[in-house]
């Protein structure tokens, strides 16, 4: 007998809520109801259903209160570090060290779907010139101004280069305010000329040693600046295998969950907590050690429904790839609502699950992890890795979500969708989803809709 | 008498087909104007097509609602995207159809069917109106004709106006700026009908598998079919009864829905 179970709102959690409280919830620190956020003014939350479990609620409840985490840090007086653009590795490296907290600025380009526009950000954003042309991640140039989502960091790193173009003027017009950012060369990852070296990446690209070379010798400068920054810290290698040890044992448990997830014949998660947890995997929502246990309940809980027969409704759900994070959260629950379930995925930063090696000179392994990011090289080698991953995952169709402004997104959809075309023969929708997506609601759901239909109807 | 009913609520036009189940035949077919009222013009729709039948809800074994409109629609037993409705309903008016062109009041698609008929693939304009039938619209009222009347006025063009900008907003620009400089309203509209056919090539990248029925609502305006066929360089079908393709799948896939082993005429 398989049981359902079932997505619950913002005003369910209240009752729910009360009824954890009194059956004894474990909670952190930073626990408590789910609607003090709303209160807060995270009002998109009222649009959101949400898994019931306390394992999601520990899940959201960390994700949300990232910034008071931040501000305690500076009381603590420890060192703060923002790592702009990367989406892995820096973060790797500054965490392998004593009294520094590393996050990611770039976040708060979903405080404008999270506060339904109701944010003074973008319109800082705006007065630099910096308009609605850009990526949503512009929000960042407002936080930074306002200093309302995050203390001012201590030292800002960002990647450039064969990143992203939207993302590099943002950051730049952030250094004319004032601020000193360490800059470093992400190189465009070249297939290896003949003569060259070449080396394996972890996930299966290739790139040339000379390539690798010089990544490793941008990390050290940026090694250097960390450590100078915390303090005069010697240069400690074994700090950072340390770190690189953190990190992939919360790569092996993110791994854990997407697996148990994602090869279940039932929904065992909904897509949104799914989305939330994998972007722990990027700087750990500055703190590692809670992140851990976040994905370790969120496994327990899986694996509890998986033996126990429960599941989400929608036997018969349609298992999606899904391609790049919609700004809107609310997109991941019209998933569900449309028949389909996410069991494949690639959020821009698949290089920050994959396990870094661990039998390499920590500095020649994170240097391959940067060349590995399928977003440094050409979208068709992005694509490649996408149509692997939902044949993998045993995919029926693939969802290209686009962000609007963000320049790589209106030409690697296409190329991305040809390639699940031709090589897999699923079908694919590509949809532009904005920060607050309720306009357009009708229009998404009829192309995820549609996607999940000509995918069903290929069962027959 | 058994009815499963199909609902097509468009952005500009409810369109219901009445199929009866037992006769395997269409009972009735109506539309009306789309308005704010959606469900109520829907209802009155219905109603008005079951009592010309003699009938009334009763009769009703199946609905399903399609449309941008659809999940207004409270008395659909469920509700179907428009792609698979209008595949479904194309297929039974045209059984060999292999693309299908669909180019309707708010968006236009391309939906390719596999041998037996069901959706491979689509792929949809973006989020404005260009390339839609709300642009053909705002062509219409910029040159003082109606849309019905756009095609016959295209005919008479000399040479094409080059329309540069398919967004709507810009486009009408383009329009009164090709009007001041002495271009004539046939040439501006055939240069109109020759850009959204551009577009809907360009969409297809290349993808256009014969025969290509051409559906929707805009499928019924003349020249249109003709300026696909020069955009893509293949042969287009105009669908009978375009309009209705849509709610006549919605109809179809209700009547299956009702009895799923009782096969319905493709």
């Amino acid at each position: 007998m398989m049981g359902e179970l079932r997505t619950i709102s913002l005003a369910d959690w209240r009752g729910r809520y009360a009824q954890l409280r009194e059956s004894g919830l474990d909670e952190p620190g930073y626990g408590g109801p789910l609607e003090r956020h709303f209160d807060g003014g995270y009002r998109r939350l009222a649009r959101l259903r949400f898994d019931p479990s306390p394992a999601a609620l520990r899940l959201w409840n960390l994700v949300l209160t990232e910034e008071d985490r931040l501000h305690q840090a500076r009381r603590d007086g420890r060192i703060i570090v923002g790592c702009m653009k990367d989406l892995g590795t820096i973060a790797v490296l500054a965490w392998s060290l004593p009294r520094v907290v590393a996050f990611y600025p770039d976040g708060c380009w979903w405080t404008p779907c999270i506060m339904e526009g109701f944010t003074p950000l973008l319109k800082i954003a705006d007065s630099l010139g910096v308009g609605e042309s850009f990526c949503p991640v512009r929000a960042m140039l407002g936080a930074f101004l306002s200093g309302s989502e995050f203390p001012e960091p201590d030292l800002l790193v960002c990647g450039v280069g064969a990143t992203c173009d939207d993302f590099s003027a943002i950051a730049q017009r952030l250094e004319a305010t004032g601020r000193r950012i360490v800059w470093w060369e992400v190189p465009h990852r070249r297939r290896p000329e003949a003569h060259e070296a070449s080396v394996l990446l972890p996930g299966g690209y290739v790139a040339s040693c000379r390539s690798v070379e010089f990544v490793r010798g941008e990390l050290e400068r940026v090694w250097a600046a960390l450590c100078e920054a915390a303090g005069g810290l010697p240069l400690d290698a074994g700090g950072v295998a340390a770190g690189i040890r953190r990190a992939n044992a919360l790569r092996r448990r993110l791994r854990q969950l997407r697996e148990t997830v994602f090869l279940s014949p039932r929904p065992l998660m909904p897509s949104l907590e799914m989305l939330l947890a994998e972007m722990l995997a990027i700087h750990y929502c500055s703190d590692w050690d809670e992140a851990m246990r976040v994905l370790g309940d969120l496994c327990d809980e899986v694996t509890r429904r998986r033996s126990q027969g429960l599941a989400l409704p929608a036997a018969e759900a349609v298992r999606l790839f899904w391609v790049n994070p919609p700004a809107d959260l609310r997109v991941m629950n019209l998933v569900e609502e449309c028949g389909g379930r996410v069991c494949g995925t690639d959020y821009m930063f698949t290089h920050a699950l994959d396990e870094i090696p661990e039998d390499l000179p920590p500095l020649e392994a994170l240097a391959r992890m940067v060349l590995a990011d399928p977003m440094t090289g050409a979208s068709a080698d992005r694509a490649g890795r996408i149509c692997a991953e939902a044949e993998r995952w045993g995919c029926e169709a693939v969802i290209v979500c686009r962000v609007p402004g963000a320049s790589h997104c209106a030409t690697e959809g296409i190329v991305i969708a040809d390639a699940v075309r031709d090589r897999l023969g699923l079908p694919v929708a590509e949809i532009d989803v904005p920060p607050v997506a309720d306009p357009i609601e009708p229009a998404l759901r009829t192309r995820i809709g549609a996607v999940i239909e000509a995918a069903r109807g290929r069962r027959k | 008498m058994n009815i499963a009913v199909g609902i097509d609520a468009g952005s500009r036009r409810i369109k219901i087909v009445l199929w009866d189940v037992d006769a395997d035949r269409v009972a009735a077919a109506g539309c009306a104007d789309q308005g704010v009222r959606q469900e109520a013009l829907a209802t009155e729709l219905l109603d008005r097509l079951l009592v010309g039948q003699g009938l009334d809800r009763s009769a009703i074994r199946a609905c399903v609602a399609t449309g941008y409109g659809r999940n207004l629609l409270r008395l659909a037993d469920t509700t179907i995207t428009e792609i698979t409705c209008q595949a479904r309903g194309v297929r039974y008016r045209r059984p060999d159809a292999s693309t299908v062109v669909d180019i309707g009041g708010q968006d236009s698609k391309l939906i390719w069917l596999d041998a037996s008929g069901r959706v491979r693939d689509f792929a949809m304009n973006d989020r404005c109106a260009g390339g839609t039938g709300r642009f053909l619209e705002i062509v219409a009222d910029r040159l003082g004709v109606s849309v019905a009347s756009l095609g016959e006025l295209a005919s008479r063009s000399a040479a094409p106006a080059a329309i540069s900008s398919m967004c709507a907003v810009f486009a009408e620009t383009e329009i009164v700026g090709l009007l001041a400089a002495g271009v004539s309203p046939a040439d501006v509209a055939a240069g109109v009908q020759k850009a959204i056919a551009t577009r809907v090539a360009a969409m297809a990248g290349g993808r256009l598998n014969e025969p290509i029925v051409f559906t929707g609502g805009v499928a019924q305006v003349s020249g249109m079919a003709s300026a696909l066929e020069a955009a893509t360089g293949r042969s287009v079908i105009v669908c009978p009864d375009a309009p209705m393709t849509g709610a006549m799948g919605a109809a179809l896939l209700a009547a299956e829905r009702l009895d799923a082993r009782r096969p319905v005429p493709r």
